[in-house]
């Protein structure tokens, strides 16, 4: 049976390599490779975001791929799990990132916030608890959500 | 970064290929056949997977690339970081499969 193995989000963006070293500053992103064409395009730059992989290519006008920044926003939310989410969130806006909602307290049980980044994904920075079951989320769901 | 985190499974077996090395060193084709080899050909790194693990060992401090007079053969050495990275996983999987052994999930060895 043929089964998927990964999800790996691949991210369009008007420069690579100042997005690279976003990510780096901002979430410890490494790169790992790169795969160049003969005219110099960067096809795509792999990073290593935490043990999950993330994809990042220059945006291709002829292919319809382009940057949220050059569309004008993203129908997409990347949501990165860590033990501080404070602390990333107080490193990517240093490294450029701008604020939509503050790190605080949610419901759900986790601390939860969102930037978006300098080509306009946005990202949610959030603990990874699970100390509420999906009944004791639903019962503390504010009623006007 | 590893602290504290868990290894991938990759990471781990490509430490414990390390430390088995002499002077905890090893070359990439040696680290493949060697996780090959110890999980009796139930795990295969591909090169793209030995390239990607060691390249983020490296740059979390847990495996060096040795300068190599061999520009074809890429040496790589465990960090003592790595060792202690290394060894808290292993304790972790060992009291994991001691478990597994009081459940009765172990393969008993054929008796002689």
């Amino acid at each position: 049976m043929s089964r998927p193995l990964g999800l790996v989000p691949h991210l369009f963006v008007r420069d690579v390599d100042a997005a690279v070293s976003f990510y780096a500053k901002a979430f410890g992103a490494v790169e790992l490779f790169r795969t160049v064409l003969p005219d110099g395009t960067v096809l795509f730059v792999e990073l290593a975001v935490g043990d999950a992989r993330l994809l990042v290519s220059q945006e291709i006008a002829a292919l319809d791929a382009l940057a949220p920044s050059t569309i004008g926003g993203t129908p997409m939310l990347l949501t990165l799990e860590t033990d501080d989410p404070d602390d990333l969130a107080r490193r990517a806006v240093f490294a450029g990132a701008t604020v939509e909602a503050p790190v605080t307290e949610m419901f759900f049980g986790e601390r939860y916030g969102r930037v978006v980044d300098p080509d306009g994904h946005r990202w949610a920075l959030t603990t990874k608890r699970e100390q509420y079951t999906p009944e004791d989320i639903d019962a503390r769901k504010p009623h006007d959500v | 970064m590893a602290n504290g985190n868990p290894l991938t499974p990759a990471a781990f077996q490509v430490l414990l290929a390390l430390a088995t090395g002499p002077g905890g060193r090893a070359h990439g084709y040696g680290i493949m056949g060697f996780v090959a080899e110890v999980t009796g050909g139930a795990v295969q790194l591909g090169p793209g997977t030995l390239y990607r693990t060691l390249t983020r060992l490296a740059a979390d401090g847990l495996a060096e690339e040795l300068p190599g007079e061999d520009s074809r053969r890429r040496y790589y050495r465990i960090t003592p970081a790595g060792r202690a990275v290394a060894a808290r996983e292993a304790a972790l999987l060992g009291r994991l499969v001691a478990a597994a052994g009081d459940a009765g999930l172990l393969a008993r060895p054929e008796s002689a």
